[in-house]
């Protein structure tokens, strides 16, 4: 009997363990469900606040104008009145002295004559004076809209829909006759109170869905190469999902199968490469895309249009930006988020590979210009070289000579250059941790920064003036410029 | 015409040796500093003439400026002459620091008693190279000249006088040609000026590289007028980069700063 209880015991022991287990996985999940609460409201209420603070704002520059315009229309009446008052005055005293003048048949004379007329033109002139106010004294005051604000508040209380659940791929033997194994995870910090499971079978034999995929749209302007790598992209081409993509070089029967639209593909330096993409589903592989020629000499890059300030405007192969001389009004210029909203530049698309590039830039004497790299995450209301995420080499042209600046995070060393450089050349080694550039028609070698970047750059392009500027690029580096 | 060894020490991979001969131009012993770098015990390397300033002798520049490792990196023979005749027992010539013995100018004199022995410019350009090429292991066709303040200026206007002889020349800090060579009567005071000398330069691309300290004392009481010359190398199209280095001043702590990128500058062109 002993033993019974003694098992009994060891048994509600054991309960208990596990329940003081659980208690503590429920305290754990309880704490970071609070977390998450906590940083939501934080992020809701700031949210608020903030148009709250926007709003005050508004208004006060609102009442400012209104006290302006008041102000100045009653300072227009105050004008006028004394230009009236001193109108009437004059004619006071004209008449005056016209009652003080000794002959008085001439008196008679101009006074009658005279005076008619004045006496006319000061009751025509009195219907000129309006004595009323020109303006109000109160203010108006419209309603306050809120109502955004009030929606805000409301959808605190609101938990938000979690984000979708990631289905992982079925491990093999995960499945039997008549049973089956499905993983799935969440990546998001959702909180969630369940998860509902569909299912539907597919019919092997006549697969609705499984016919071939068509073939993939590879977007030239989108891809960039350098001398050991290219990056590809492309358009799915399909409608219905995809499973994964295959991309293949023609030269050497190379291929590398990856799950979204992009590949950074590894080369060999001074080739031409002939890519295409397939997509791939559960029905097999489609036809090959049309392919893309590559040459891995130098680095090639095309520019990024949907960062261009809107007065930038560009070729149609894409090289040369221009800054127009028409003064665009700011209601026709349309900001994007990415776009630059200050400094007239450009962004040139990312260099994605450790190593050596270089390329050029072609100006003229007059063009007052910024180039360089920058981080693709620089201040796009900044100006190039102004802050710490991009450096770059700057003209300035003044009616007695040229002046230049190296900029970073707004310093620049002092120095003079004597002949100036309508080709310049840009090196950029992410090893060294150095951005240099070269007057490449003379190989001259202007100046080095030294800085260890630590994230891939882009190139930046910017018009400080009207002018035009071209990148050169796919050049092989010239031996100087990476002594 | 024989060369006597003076001193010998390993340096950087290489060696940093002293050698002293008879000058027929100086008409006096002369020493001068060569860096031999590793390259040179098998392949014939380009040489560098670097010319040293006020009061220098050879020993200033290869105890102090620290241009060994870029020489010996880059495969480049540096040789630093002195700056003037020594002992020739002129009256005058250890009468002021900035005249005279130490104070060669890189002139040719005019006038004597100094026309005898301060013939420094025919001593750099011509003697010196024709006895480094005699006696060791150099590129005739590829030599470069670069120096400081005296001999900044000096650097320039061998380059300028000899279109062609120099692949290019570099300096820091260059003195403002002022009475003193005029009195050791370098012809007119415009033969001897780098400005004036740019202004009517015709020959082959130059590539010069200045680097001037903006805390130097002389550039602050106006003994270097670099504008002068900046402002005609701009109007001559003649590629010059001038870098004013804040916080520097004329020493050599100055020079050692930026040796390296003087070297290679030079290199560039000499290794091409």
């Amino acid at each position: 009997e002993i033993a019974s209880i003694r098992n009994q015991l060891q048994g509600k022991v054991a309960e208990m363990e596990n329940f003081a287990g659980h208690l503590e996985e429920i305290f754990l999940t309880v704490e970071e469900n609070f977390g998450r609460q906590e940083q939501h409201l934080e992020q809701h209420y700031n949210d608020v606040l903030q148009t709250l603070s926007q709003r005050y704002d508004d208004r006060e520059t609102g009442l400012q104008e209104e006290k302006k315009s008041k102000l100045e229309s009653l300072y227009k009446q105050l004008v006028a009145c004394g230009q009236a008052l001193d109108t009437s005055k004059e004619l006071i005293e004209t008449a005056q002295e016209v009652y003080r003048c000794q002959d008085e048949r001439l008196f008679l004379k101009v006074a009658q004559l005279g005076l008619l007329r004045d006496f006319f033109f000061l009751e025509f002139a009195k219907e000129d004076i309006d004595l009323s106010l020109s303006t109000s004294l109160e203010f108006s005051t419209p309603l306050a809209d809120l109502s955004d604000v009030k929606t805000m508040m409301d959808s605190i209380n609101v938990v938000p829909a979690p984000s979708a659940p990631v289905i992982n791929p079925q491990l093999p033997n995960s499945a039997t006759q008549t049973s089956l194994h499905v993983c799935w995870s969440l990546f998001s910090d959702d909180t969630v109170e369940y998860y509902e499971l569909y299912y539907r079978p597919v019919l092997e034999d006549t697969p609705a869905d499984s016919t071939l995929p068509s073939p993939p749209a590879i977007k030239q302007r989108e891809c960039s190469s350098c001398p050991e790598a290219a990056l590809i992209r492309w358009e799915s081409g399909n409608t219905n999902p995809v499973d994964s993509y295959i991309v293949e070089l023609s030269e050497t029967g190379t291929v590398v199968a990856v799950p979204t639209c992009q590949c950074l593909i590894q080369l060999q330096a001074g080739r031409q490469y002939l890519i295409s993409v397939r997509a791939v589903n559960i029905g097999g592989p489609s036809d090959r895309s049309d392919a893309i020629t590559i040459s891995t000499t130098g680095t090639f890059f095309y520019l990024l249009e949907d960062t261009a300030h809107p007065c930038l405007s560009m070729s149609e192969d894409g090289f040369t930006i221009f800054y127009g001389d028409e003064e665009l009004p700011i209601t026709a210029m349309a900001f994007e988020d990415n776009t630059f909203t200050r400094c007239v530049a450009i962004l040139g698309d990312l260099i994605p590979v450790r190593g050596r590039h270089y390329w050029e830039v072609e100006v003229d004497d007059e063009t007052e210009f910024r180039v360089g790299v920058a981080y693709e995450d620089t201040e796009r209301d900044g100006y190039l070289g102004a802050n710490g995420s991009s450096w770059c080499m700057r003209h300035i042209r003044t009616p007695s000579r040229h002046k230049y600046e190296f900029l970073h995070n707004g310093w620049s060393p002092d120095l003079r250059i004597t002949v100036h450089p309508v080709r310049i050349g840009v090196a950029l080694d992410y090893d060294r941790g150095t951005l240099s550039f070269f007057n490449a028609n003379l190989e001259q070698h202007l100046h080095t920064f030294h800085c260890r970047f630590h994230n891939y750059v882009h190139p930046c392009f910017s018009l400080d003036n009207p002018g035009a500027l071209t990148v050169h690029n796919g050049i092989q580096a010239p031996d100087y410029t990476f002594i | 015409m024989a060369l006597t060894q003076v001193s010998s020490n390993k340096c950087a991979g290489g060696f940093q040796k002293v050698f002293e001969h008879d000058s027929t131009e100086l008409k006096c012993k002369m020493k001068f500093a060569i860096y031999l770098p590793p390259k040179a015990e098998t392949d014939k390397c380009p040489v560098l003439y670097w010319l040293s300033g006020l009061t220098c002798t050879e020993q200033n520049f290869i105890t102090k400026a620290g241009s060994q490792l870029a020489a010996a990196e880059h495969g480049i023979i540096i040789v630093a002459p002195d700056t003037s005749p020594r002992g020739c027992n002129i009256e005058g010539e250890d009468e002021s620091w900035d005249f005279g013995t130490g104070a060669g100018f890189y002139v040719n004199a005019t006038q004597d008693p100094w026309k005898t022995n301060y013939r420094m410019y025919s001593y750099v350009t011509e003697e010196l190279p024709k006895l480094i090429n005699a006696n060791f292991s150099t590129d005739p066709d590829r030599m470069s000249i670069s120096g400081h303040s005296m001999g900044g200026h000096g650097a320039l206007i061998c380059a300028l006088k000899n279109p062609g002889k120099y692949k290019v020349t570099s300096c820091r800090v260059c003195v403002r040609p002022h009475l003193r060579p005029v009195r050791l009567g370098g012809g007119s005071p415009s033969a001897y000026d780098a400005t004036v000398l740019a202004a009517s330069y015709s020959g082959p691309q130059l590539d010069i590289l200045i680097d001037q300290g903006r805390d130097d004392q002389f550039l602050s009481a106006s003994q270097l007028l670099p504008d002068n010359l900046i402002a005609v190398c701009s109007e001559k199209k003649i590629p010059v980069v001038f870098r004013l280095q804040p916080g520097y001043d004329h020493s050599y702590f100055f020079i050692y700063s930026f040796i390296n990128d003087h070297i290679k500058h030079h290199a560039k062109y000499l290794n091409a």
